[in-house]
């Protein structure tokens, strides 16, 4: 009856008054809403589970009297059910369903990574794994991805899916024990309807992007060329299935697209929009544009070391093309040894033999031009540089939070300024005061400078009494400036005095979690401050040991 | 040969014959049998045969094949299940009650009942998916990571205070005396010796208090008593009328007072409301109590500075996605929090020793 809570959506109610609906005690027990039961109760998929029950019993009865042909016979016609009526009724239309649609995916590809022991059944693993792989197909193809974050406990991706945007997460592939305070037979039923559900989605978004469904592979001539290739890989029955799962195929159309012109698309001015709003939803528009291309033209190698399937995902998500070792996976398209890779990616320390012509990264490239935007200038990820961070892009700072460098010089990379050129010169800069002082200028304090200078310069000027009209317009300027933040500070003040107690109290707690929060993003500018410098004096340090 | 005396002893030495056994040689209905059998031959000589072997060499010559294994129906779980359109217009589902009575189908139970509305609102507003903060990622920023780091140290520091809290309740404050085996017996003594001076107050205490006097006997109250008393309760109550006539009349001045009263009472039940109000946003925020168990949050998955990993590939995953997901579904209170059932024992286990180590223990 649990299981068929769960199928059903009903969940357990916590009641107001505890001591009422339990007849006087606290206890702490489940209670479900008595309406929500007698809804159960017309459900047909009960009396399934009374028929399995008693095929249970007449199971172990036979198998307890030896009589094996009763016992095949009885499996033969062992009951089943589906719970296809169960996903309409739960979600009339599409959209309630595609709301639904992160904890169905992240359920089935956790299932897709068990191992097949006797755990749990199976087909349910398989099927999890059939339907997984057709979704990323079809992210592929629709090119919805928008977010990679890597983890610590396994891969969050975020996509666009007609409009709404789905989180899931997938683990790692390398074996994990399972955890013992699991119950599998709860998580087994959920994932048996989010299975049901997410066939269907698939379904449905699979017709929308108007491909074949259950999807099959673009180009016969591939499938032709290749059956002696793929007996060394799997079955005969699996091979489809691994072919698919290498994410290396086109997938098929169900009808021929025509060849259409991309007519532009009228403009047609919503109500209620400024010229403003307007613009900058067609940036918006154009930058997605650009996203969805970002990899395109590129041809990418993965090494044995890297994690194939994510990346072979997001890669192709974005118009790349990839391939890998033969030894790998089925599916390879091209050979190491092919001229035109433009990137290969590799994870380890030192790599012996370099192509002229091709960019040797480390996978972290691919994770971070995809939260970017844009791809990233390569030569942080050189094999055996020390990476940048792997920033979250599910964060989004807040004025006056603390946001570190490397996210500062991120978003100047996007907004187009060269901040490596700049970084650079800096770079030399600090290098030539080294080497001559042994003290760095803060650049702080070189402003501070400049501005003494320019003081001094106007200072002189008008002694010597050149036209007054500029440095008069100046002063009016700030002092205007000035005078008007004196006035609003002056009201402010006032206002604070007029303030009841009541209202001052609280006005005083607020301002005291703001500076609170300034406070900890100084501290922490400072601790980076700390960590930078100790980390250029290890530098340096190094440097002087090759030196010597 | 010979034969043996032992076998000769053995064979039957009588004179009487032995019985013929008659039911060997009876047949149940022997003669109608014979009859039958001999009505039969007679048939095949002329070409009948009788039905069961009609009917066999009929179904041999049909062709005599094993009927055709039925596929064993394929449930939910089938790898290789078939998916439809379940949400456009024509669909498996509801082909059959296409273009019926709707009042016919409900009397019928062929189409379902609809499903409340109540159950279409999610229990929780926690989103399906959390995403792990920024220290979490597999390469994080300084900051993000102490941030971290420092969560983490926080909810271990609790747990240490906790426990000190109970240490702290159940240690012996410094510099009390333990009580020994004296002062127990001492404190226990307390009273029960006996001493000159406690007898005689105790004397004087019982005498007062000895029986009252008795009560004054009652007369018959004369009508006049009567008459006055009810004159006197008359009086009484009217002029409780009066006053109460009185002080309503009187409340007209004291309006502004009442006013402010009820303003007050007023203020009083709305600030109740609204803290009523917070605290049922506050429970919901939070998972709701199910079960036996409370919700217990799950451990921040956090790697030491040490523990990071140099690269992706030798990163080590922390935590599991599993734990994680049946924690989220605790969390979003779409299931009761669960624990491993416990194996507990009918009876008790009994320790026998061996005969050889009782000697020597």
């Amino acid at each position: 009856s649990r299981r068929l809570c769960i199928l059903k959506g009903i969940y357990p109610h916590e009641p107001k008054h505890k001591k009422k609906v339990n007849k006087g005690s606290t206890a702490p027990r489940t209670f479900y809403l008595l309406k929500d039961i007698k809804f159960l109760l017309h459900e047909p998929i009960v009396n399934k589970f009374r028929e399995y029950k008693v095929f249970v019993r007449k199971l172990r009865k036979a198998y307890g009297k030896g009589e094996w042909s009763t016992v095949d016979r009885l499996k033969d016609n062992k009951p089943s059910y589906k719970l296809d009526h169960i996903v309409k009724e739960r979600y009339p239309t599409f959209i309630d369903a595609l709301r639904d649609l992160d904890d169905a995916l992240s359920m089935c590809f956790l299932f897709s990574t068990f191992p097949r022991s006797g755990k749990c059944h199976v087909q349910t693993i398989q099927l999890c794994r059939r339907l997984a792989v057709e979704f990323l197909n079809y992210v592929i193809a629709s090119r919805s991805l928008r977010k990679v974050f890597l983890s610590i406990k396994g891969i969050y991706y975020q996509a666009e899916v007609l409009g709404q945007p789905v989180t899931w997460i997938t683990p790692y592939a390398f074996a994990h024990d399972h955890p013992t305070d699991v119950d599998y037979r709860v998580m087994a039923t959920f994932t048996e309807f989010y299975t049901t559900l997410l066939g269907f989605v698939n379904f449905r978004l699979y017709q929308s992007l108007n491909l074949l469904y259950p999807p099959k592979i673009d180009g016969q001539a591939d499938i032709e060329l290749k059956p002696v290739e793929g007996q060394e890989y799997a079955m005969d029955s699996e091979s489809y299935l691994e072919k698919l799962s290498a994410l290396s195929a086109s997938l098929a159309r169900a009808v021929a697209p025509a060849h259409e012109e991309e007519a532009e698309l009228d403009e047609f001015p919503v109500e209620g929009e400024t010229a403003e709003q307007m613009d900058a939803k067609k940036k918006e528009q154009e930058a997605l544009e650009k996203h969805k291309k970002l990899f395109e033209g590129l041809r990418f190698f993965l090494n044995r070391e890297v994690p194939r399937e994510p990346l072979a995902f997001i890669i192709r998500c974005f118009g790349g093309q990839v391939s890998w070792d033969k030894s790998l996976c089925i599916g390879a398209t091209y050979d190491v040894n092919d001229p035109s890779i433009t990137h290969q990616i590799v994870d380890r320390p030192r790599v012996e033999q370099q192509v002229v012509g091709r960019y040797y990264l480390q996978p972290q490239w691919v994770f971070d031009s995809v939260n970017a935007k844009l791809c990233l200038p390569v030569a942080d990820y050189f094999p055996g540089v020390l990476l940048p961070p792997h920033l979250s892009p599910f964060v989004t700072e807040q004025e006056g939070d603390y946001i570190p460098p490397e996210k500062l010089k991120l978003l100047a990379m996007q907004r187009g300024e060269n901040p490596d050129e700049e970084s650079e010169e800096e770079e030399d800069e600090e290098d030539d005061n080294d080497k001559e002082e042994e003290e760095e200028e803060d650049e702080s304090e070189k402003e501070e400078e400049m501005k003494l200078k320019k003081m001094e310069e106007q200072k002189t000027q008008s002694n010597k009494m050149l036209p007054v009209k500029v440095t008069a317009g100046k002063l009016r300027l700030e002092d205007k400036q000035r005078l008007e933040q004196e006035q609003q500070s002056e009201e402010k003040r006032l206002a604070i005095m007029m303030m009841k107690k009541r209202e001052k109290y609280l006005y005083k707690k607020i301002m005291f979690g703001k500076k609170r929060k300034v406070r900890e993003a100084n501290k922490l500018a400072a601790k980076r401050k700390a960590h930078d410098t100790a980390v250029k004096e290890e530098k340096k340090k190094s440097k002087k040991a090759r030196r010597a | 040969e010979k034969p043996l005396h032992a076998d000769l002893i053995l064979q039957p030495d009588s004179k009487v014959p032995a019985p013929k056994d008659i039911l060997a040689h009876q047949v149940p209905n022997g003669r109608k049998e014979k009859r039958r059998q001999l009505f039969w031959e007679k048939q095949a000589e002329k070409g009948v045969l009788p039905r069961a072997e009609r009917r066999l060499q009929a179904r041999l010559q049909r062709g005599g094949g094993v009927p055709p294994d039925r596929a064993p129906e394929k449930g939910r779980s089938d790898p290789e299940r078939s998916f439809y359109d379940i949400w456009g217009a024509d669909n498996p589902l509801e082909r059959p009650l296409v273009g019926q009575d709707s009042w016919f189908l409900q009397q019928t139970k062929k189409q379902r009942v609809k499903r409340p509305a109540r159950l279409q609102v999610k229990p929780s507003q926690v989103p399906a998916v959390e995403v792990i903060a920024a220290g979490g990622s597999y390469n994080p920023t300084f900051e993000d990571h102490q941030a971290l780091l420092l969560r983490a140290h926080e909810v271990e520091v609790k747990k240490v205070r906790a426990e000190e809290k109970v240490e702290r309740q159940l240690r012996i404050p410094a510099g009390t005396q333990l009580p020994t085996a004296e002062t127990v017996l001492q404190e226990q003594c307390e009273g029960l010796l006996e001493e000159s001076g406690d007898e005689e107050d105790e004397e004087a205490a019982a005498q007062p208090g000895d029986a009252a006097k008795p009560a004054p006997r009652r007369e018959k109250k004369t009508e006049q008593q009567r008459r006055r008393e009810k004159e006197a309760r008359a009086l009484e109550s009217q002029q409780r009328r009066e006053k109460a006539a009185r002080c309503r009349r009187q409340e007209i001045f004291r309006l502004r007072w009442l006013r402010r009263q009820v303003t007050r009472w007023e203020a009083e039940l709305l600030r109740r409301r609204q803290a009523r109000l917070a605290k049922r946003r506050l429970k919901d925020a939070m998972p709701r109590r199910l079960g036996r168990l409370r919700y217990e949050d799950p451990y921040l998955e956090v790697q030491l500075s040490d523990e990071l990993p140099d690269s992706l590939r030798t990163l080590k995953p922390e935590g599991s996605v599993l734990h994680d997901r049946f924690k989220s579904l605790q969390k979003r209170n779409l299931i009761e929090p669960r624990e491993r059932a416990k194996f507990k024992r009918r009876y008790r286990l009994k320790y026998v020793e061996k005969r050889a180590f009782r000697e020597v223990t």
